[in-house]
């Protein structure tokens, strides 16, 4: 449900298409300079696009620095994330057992607001890294699992057939159709986790860290340094990005060196 | 039989996980103040129902207001960029980009602009769980099936009737998910809201008990919050069902 259907368009219509967006942002960026201009809104309230570009540059060097710590942390909830939530799906498919008592139960603990447990893990693991990190794995260890899950089981019926017949064994039938089959669920998994171990780390470094991007943040917002918190937010959405444009890149790479 | 295997196996699972938890904590000398075995906070649930209950009450009215708020704003909206392809262009790339940061971290800005309380938990929630709404909004109306679309022109349809008779029933499903989604989003709203800015609601008692270390009464509250939040997805889940038969039933009047 990430982009509308708006299928085939003309070669005009595609240049409109790519200048909109920035037509709409350049609009919006100048309206509010405007209105901060004009309102005489205070800055702590509110600062203008160009305060927190101001902003932005001086604390380059204490954000890069925040940024390191929260993308390390994230980066490796991704990772562990990735590898239990991939495994725990091929388990799905060598016994149908397992999968009919823990898939039920994954899917409603997808439903339950997770976000309530981050307390919890700073009672087990501490206020430093180690529960940030397993917290944002907690969170991000659900859309893998499960949508590697339908990816394997969605293999096409007649595939499968095929491997009957030609004698492959359950090990090579896995990883030469069920696992292609899969990569597409898979990424989709993956896209989701990479927003949430950014809100998992971000989460844990609000309610208990002295380092990382949300910790600037909720200090900036402690001592009411506006410009502070959106420069935070705008270096930390560009993290999140990355991760997703670094996932949806090697999705493109590995389908198309796969299909070839 | 494959029915009752559905429902068994997941139950037994949930069952050995339960009993593994009760028993194993203690065998394995894990102390109570860390995991705390299930019937201990089935009991201090038992114990402490007045203020869990109190409790509830900030956090479920402001799930009402925020997913209200966030159901309406998302569907108008939504349906208002579908109305116009170049509106669409202009703004539809910044919502699907928008979505993919961790929106939640803006917590600390509402506090700034709204204070402490429920004004801005909820604000926060609405925030958190109307892209969902519309994004779902804009993908189920601008999806529907082109030959309906003509079939509605050559029979000389009004946009009205074409969007109440043809768009608005194929777009439900869509709109349906990112209800669903917007459900579990205003709750995760609302839960962090309650974290970085309030004095009451259940996600306040989770992160008040955890500082006590009081590991019973804060997994009471987040059981409590479980409960609520499938509660609240199985009636959006319940809506959607009745939505899709009312709709249906009346979708053409010959």
């Amino acid at each position: 449900m990430s982009t509308p259907p708006d299928t085939a368009l003309q070669p005009r219509q595609r240049t409109v298409a790519i200048i909109l967006p920035l037509v709409s942002a350049g609009l919006l960026l100048v309206f509010w300079q405007a209105v901060v201009n004009g309102t005489r809104i205070p800055e702590a309230i509110l600062p203008g696009p160009l305060v927190v570009i101001a902003e932005l540059l001086a604390s380059l060097p204490q954000l890069l620095a925040e940024a390191r710590v929260t993308v390390l942390d994230s980066l490796i909830a991704f990772a562990v994330a990735t590898m239990v939530g991939v495994a725990l799906a091929t388990c799905f498919t060598f016994s149908a057992t397992l999968r009919d008592a823990v898939h039920p139960n994954l899917v409603i603990v997808q439903l339950i607001p997770k976000i309530a447990f981050a307390p919890l893990f700073v009672v087990w693991l501490g206020v430093d890294a180690p529960s940030r990190v397993a917290f944002a794995t907690f969170l991000s260890f659900f859309p893998v699992a499960l949508s590697t899950a339908t990816g394997l089981a969605a293999t096409d019926i007649n595939a499968l057939q095929l491997c009957r017949s030609l004698g492959a064994s359950r090990w090579q039938t896995f990883a030469a159709v069920r696992v292609p089959f899969a990569l597409g669920h898979f990424f989709a998994g993956l896209k989701i986790a990479t927003t949430l171990v950014f809100i998992g780390v971000v989460v844990g470094e609000f309610i208990s860290s002295n380092a990382g991007l949300g910790h600037y943040v909720i200090l900036a917002s402690a001592s009411g340094a506006t410009a502070k918190i959106f420069a935070g937010l705008i270096a930390l959405s560009l993290c999140g990005l990355a991760l997703y444009g670094t996932v949806a890149g090697a999705e493109r790479l590995l389908l198309r060196w796969w299909w070839e | 039989m494959k029915m009752m295997r559905g429902i068994a196996l997941p139950l037994a699972f949930f069952a050995a996980v339960m009993v593994a938890w009760q028993y194993g904590a203690g065998w394995a000398h894990i102390p109570p103040q860390l995991l705390p075995p299930p019937s201990a906070v089935l009991r201090t649930i038992a114990d402490m129902h007045p203020l869990l209950l109190q409790h509830t009450l900030p956090t479920a009215l402001g799930f009402v207001a925020s997913f209200a708020l966030a159901s309406v704003l998302g569907f108008v909206l939504g349906a208002a960029l579908t109305a116009s392809w170049q509106l669409r262009q202009a703004i539809y790339p910044h919502i699907v980009l928008f979505q993919l940061t961790p929106k939640i971290a803006v917590a600390p800005l509402f506090i700034i602009w709204l204070g402490v309380g429920l004004l801005s938990t909820v604000t926060l929630a609405v925030f958190l769980s109307f892209f969902p709404v519309l994004i779902g909004t804009v993908s189920g109306l601008t999806g529907t099936d082109p030959s309906s679309l003509r079939l509605c022109r050559s029979l000389t349809a009004t946009p009205w009737q074409t969007f109440r008779y043809v768009r608005l029933p194929y777009a439900l499903p869509h709109i349906f998910d990112g209800l669903k989604i917007a459900a579990t989003m205003s709750i995760t709203g609302l839960i962090l809201g309650e974290f970085v800015a309030a004095q009451a609601g259940l996600g306040y008692v989770v992160l008040f008990a955890s500082s006590l270390g009081e590991t019973r009464l804060l997994l009471a509250a987040v059981a409590f919050l479980c409960l609520m939040g499938l509660a609240l997805y199985g009636l959006v889940a319940g809506l959607q069902r009745l939505a899709m038969s009312v709709l249906h039933e009346q979708s053409l009047p010959l």
